[in-house]
């Protein structure tokens, strides 16, 4: 491991060493194929799916069934989001195709195209916090009530919220962004005809408590911990401002690893189940810059 | 197909109240063993919940 000095010595260092010395550090935490993280999406998907034929034919009761359903969607997004830094692997590489089914498959269950997802998530690392161009700035509120009533209100069908990354594909306007965007079109066409027709053959309740339900919950506990805590107030701008540390009430599982956001803006191909040793790593180097680290 | 795709989601709330939530109200009131009034069948009961629930939904652009 790579000596840091403390925040004083830090702070008074040469910023382009300083910059040297951070970089340095985090390199530390790359690399490696993340099983982790592998295994969380496809297992993840399989036990969803596994559900379906379970219920159905009567061997498991829906009232287990829908909390592992909640679990399930609240569990779908991170395993694509490391396929979308290339973190498994990159284009070129030989398990590149690893990557992509990751990606591809884990967020079924959220009915988040992989490409949306990634195009719009890059251009959130971009933008971080632009009232504009972000486009997650959306799940900016004052607080955490606000939080959850604003994730349920920009699900209202009349919220501008719904367009928000249509909106930023067609500002790409490439040809991979208009691919995306029939892609997210599909996807909602594919997931409401599995509700319509499961429901007219006698199976709503089935598909509510397995998707539809589950989905929202999953969609509000994303929006909260992915999107909300980890930016909190939405107004810092720049690379060490965007973004911020926080100890969160229901621990670092809880939170699905979210209290060190800040590492994964700073080092997106940083794994996720590596971003805590990182952040204690990088920490001094963080608070020299005069991060927002909360007290953790 | 723009133009038809961009009225099908305008109108997609009512769509999922009578394609979605009409059949989920009728299943829930089997389940309670509520027998409609009128000799209604739970399904018509549903369908009318869902419809107007989507109906509204679309008009205000809000569910709740």
């Amino acid at each position: 491991m790579v000596a840091v000095p403390d925040v004083a010595a830090l702070r008074a260092m040469d910023p382009r060493a300083l910059n040297r010395l951070e970089k340095t550090v985090a390199d530390q935490f790359m690399g490696g194929l993340p099983w982790g993280s592998i295994a969380w999406g496809l297992g993840n998907l399989a036990v969803w799916l596994s559900l379906w034929p379970l219920t159905l034919s009567g061997l498991l009761p829906l009232w287990i069934a829908f909390p592992v359903a909640i679990l399930n969607v609240m569990l779908s997004y991170l395993p694509s989001h490391e396929a979308q830094h290339r973190i498994i692997a990159r284009e070129g590489e030989p398990l590149f195709w690893l990557n992509e089914l990751v990606g591809y498959l884990s967020t079924i269950p959220l009915v988040l195209p992989y490409q949306v997802a990634r195009l719009t998530h890059y251009e959130h690392h971009t933008h971080c916090n632009d009232p504009v161009l972000d486009p997650d700035i959306g799940t900016k509120a004052a607080g955490p009530w606000q939080s959850i009533a604003n994730s349920i209100a920009r699900r209202q069908p009349g919220s501008t919220a719904q367009s928000a990354y249509g909106d930023c594909l067609a500002r790409l306007g490439t040809p991979e962004a208009q691919t995306a965007g029939l892609q997210a079109l599909a996807a909602q066409l594919g997931y409401l005809g599995v509700l319509f027709a499961m429901a007219w053959t006698g199976h709503a309740l089935e598909a509510a408590l397995l998707w539809w339900l589950p989905r929202h919950i999953g969609v509000t506990y994303i929006e909260f911990f992915l999107s909300w805590a980890p930016h909190h107030p939405g107004t810092g701008r720049g690379r060490y401002r965007d973004t911020r540390a926080f100890r969160s009430a229901v621990g670092n599982i809880g939170s699905m690893g979210m209290q060190f956001h800040i590492v994964h803006h700073l080092y997106p191909r940083i794994p996720l189940m590596r971003t805590p040793a990182a952040y204690r790593a990088l920490r001094p180097i963080l608070e020299a810059r005069g991060c927002d680290l909360e007290k953790l | 197909m723009r133009r038809i795709l961009g009225g099908l989601f305008r109108i997609m709330p009512l769509l999922f109240g009578l394609g979605f939530l009409g059949p989920l109200v009728a299943q829930l009131l089997t389940l309670a063993g509520w027998a409609p009034p009128w000799g209604l069948a739970p399904l018509a009961v549903g369908m009318v919940i869902g419809g107007a629930w989507g109906g509204v939904a679309v008009l205000t652009g809000r569910w709740l």
